[in-house]
C-alpha cells in the first residue's frame, strides 16, 4: 500500500497556522485602526455621521474575524494532532513491512500489519474530516471579509463626503481597504495550500 | 537481517544471541540482543532500537515464534536499548518490559501503557520465566543510573548490558572473544567514558565476582567465555573510569 506523506501535510499545516496567526495579527490592527476611526468621525461631528457608523461596524468586523480565526485554529490544532499520529503510523507501518518482508510474511506480523492499516485508516477518516472542516470554516472566514470589503468601501465614499476632514478620513479608510485587501491575500494563499489537495 | 547464534542449549532452555546486521546503517551503533528460552517461554533482553527492529524481528521470528515472547527486559533506558518498544506491544500489548524503577516513567515516551512496565527495585528483583528463575542483578551507574544486569544461574549466563561491550572494527566482529588483550583494547575507550562510576564498578566488580558465570554478554561487542570472564572482570576492576579527555 502507497504510504501518504503525513510529514509534508504536517508543514503544509504548519505554514496554514502561521497564516492564521498573520490574519489574527491584522484583526487586531483593524480593531484598533476602527476604534480610531470612531474618534475621527465623532470629532468631525455631522459631517461623518456615516463615516462613524462603518468604522464600528468594521470594528464588530474585526470581533468576528478574530472569533471566526480562533475556531480556525481549533480546526488546525486538532488536524496538526492527527497528521502527528499519522507520522506515527507511518513510520510503525514502513517497519512492520520491512518486518514482513524479512520474515517471509510471519504471520503474526500480517496480523499486526493490519492491525496498524485499520488504525491508520481510521486517522486517515479523521484527517480528511478535519480537512473538510477547516475548508468550511475558511469559506465562512471568505464571506466574512468580503463583508469587510463592503464596508471599507463604503467607508471610502462616506470620507468623501467629510468636508474638512475628507483628507483625514480617506487616508483612514484607505488604509481599511489596505488591510482587508492583506487579509483576502492570505485567505487566497490558504485556499491554495497543497493540504486541500490531497484525498 | 541478523543472524541468531544459539549458545547455550540444554533441553527446553537455550540462549539465543541475536547479532551483525549486515544491513545496518553505519550511523546505528551495532546491538547485541538476547534471547533466553525455557520451557516454550521467551525473554528478550535489550531488544533494540526501533530502526532494527525488522532486523531483530525476522531473525528472531526464524529461531522461535514471537507470540511466545513472555515478556523484555530493558538493562536501562537507551534508545538502542528499548526504543522499539511500541513495535513489540504491536504483536502483544499485554507483554511486560522489565526496567529500573526509574525509568519506568521515561520509557513510556517510547510506549507502553502503566500496565506495561514493571518496575525492578534498586536492589533487584527475580524474574520467572516459565519455571526458569533469573536474577536481575543491579549495575547502577554503569552506565545508567538505573541500570540491570540479567543472570541465569542455570545456564551460567550473565547478560551485562554495556559492560563489557567493545566497538569492533568491521568484519572484525567474531561473536566470541577470540583474542582478549587484542579485544580489551576496543572495549577500553568505551568504558573509560560511558562507565561513570568507580565506586560503582568496584560493588558490581565485587557482586559479579560471585557468580559463577561461564558466559558475559554484552549489548555490543563480543561474549567473554570461560577464563576470559575472571579476565575481563579483573580488568574492569583495575580501569579508572567516569573519565572524559578535554
Amino acid at each position: 500500500m502507497p504510504v501518504p506523506s503525513a510529514g509534508r501535510d504536517l508543514a503544509r499545516i504548519v505554514s496554514i497556522n502561521e497564516e492564521i496567526k498573520s490574519i489574527v495579527a491584522v484583526a487586531f490592527k483593524i480593531n484598533i485602526m476602527a476604534l480610531n476611526a470612531i474618534f475621527l468621525a465623532k470629532r468631525a461631528g455631522t459631517t461623518a455621521l456615516g463615516f462613524g457608523v462603518l468604522s464600528n461596524e468594521l470594528r464588530v468586523f474585526s470581533q468576528d474575524l478574530k472569533t471566526a480565526m480562533g475556531g480556525l485554529s481549533g480546526v488546525i490544532h486538532k488536524a496538526v494532532t492527527e497528521v502527528s499520529v499519522l507520522l506515527q503510523d507511518q513510520r510503525t507501518l514502513r517497519l512492520l513491512q520491512q518486518a514482513e518482508a524479512q520474515s517471509g510474511g510471519h504471520a503474526r506480523v500480517r496480523e499486526a500489519l493490519r492491525l496498524r492499516l485499520e488504525k491508520m485508516e481510521r486517522h486517515q477518516l479523521s484527517l480528511a474530516t478535519q480537512r473538510r472542516q477547516l475548508r468550511q470554516v475558511l469559506d465562512n472566514v471568505a464571506q466574512l471579509v468580503e463583508l469587510g470589503g463592503v464596508l471599507a468601501k463604503s467607508a471610502k465614499i462616506e470620507a468623501a463626503y467629510g468636508q474638512g476632514f475628507s483628507a483625514s478620513l480617506g487616508q483612514v479608510s484607505g488604509e481599511f481597504d489596505g488591510v482587508v485587501e492583506e487579509i483576502r491575500r492570505s485567505l487566497g494563499n490558504l485556499n491554495k495550500s497543497e493540504f486541500f489537495a490531497r484525498r | 537481517m541478523k543472524a541468531t547464534h544459539c549458545f547455550y542449549q540444554d533441553g527446553e532452555h537455550k540462549w539465543v544471541a541475536i547479532v551483525r546486521d549486515p544491513a545496518r546503517p553505519e550511523c546505528l551503533i551495532d546491538t547485541n540482543e538476547y534471547l533466553v528460552v525455557h520451557n516454550g517461554a521467551g525473554l528478550l533482553m535489550d531488544p533494540g532500537g526501533a530502526e532494527v527492529f525488522p532486523a531483530v524481528f525476522s531473525a528472531l521470528s526464524a529461531e522461535f515464534d514471537p507470540g511466545a515472547l513472555a515478556g523484555l527486559f530493558a538493562s536501562h533506558q537507551d534508545p538502542d536499548i528499548i526504543s522499539s518498544l511500541a513495535l513489540w506491544l504491536e504483536f502483544n500489548p499485554r507483554l511486560p518490559c522489565y526496567v529500573s524503577w526509574l525509568w519506568a516513567s521515561f520509557i513510556p515516551h517510547f510506549g507502553g501503557s502503566a500496565e506495561t512496565f514493571v518496575a525492578i527495585p534498586d536492589e533487584g528483583m527475580e524474574i520467572n520465566l516459565n519455571g526458569l528463575t533469573l536474577q536481575a542483578v543491579p549495575a547502577h551507574y554503569l552506565h545508567s543510573s538505573g541500570n540491570f544486569h540479567l543472570y541465569d544461574a542455570k545456564a551460567r549466563v550473565f547478560f551485562s548490558g554495556d559492560v563489557g561491550a567493545a566497538l569492533l572494527p568491521p568484519k572484525s566482529d567474531p561473536l566470541f572473544v577470540e583474542n582478549f588483550d587484542a579485544h580489551i583494547r576496543h572495549a577500553e575507550a568505551f568504558h573509560r567514558r560511558w562507565m561513570g562510576s568507580n565506586e560503582a564498578k568496584r560493588a558490581w566488580c565485587e557482586r559479579v565476582s560471585r557468580l559463577s558465570i561461564d558466559m558475559l554478554c554484552p549489548q555490543h561487542g563480543a561474549i567473554y567465555q570461560g577464563a576470559d570472564v575472571e579476565r575481563f572482570i579483573n580488568w574492569f576492576d583495575g580501569l579508572r573510569v567516569g573519565i572524559a579527555a578535554g
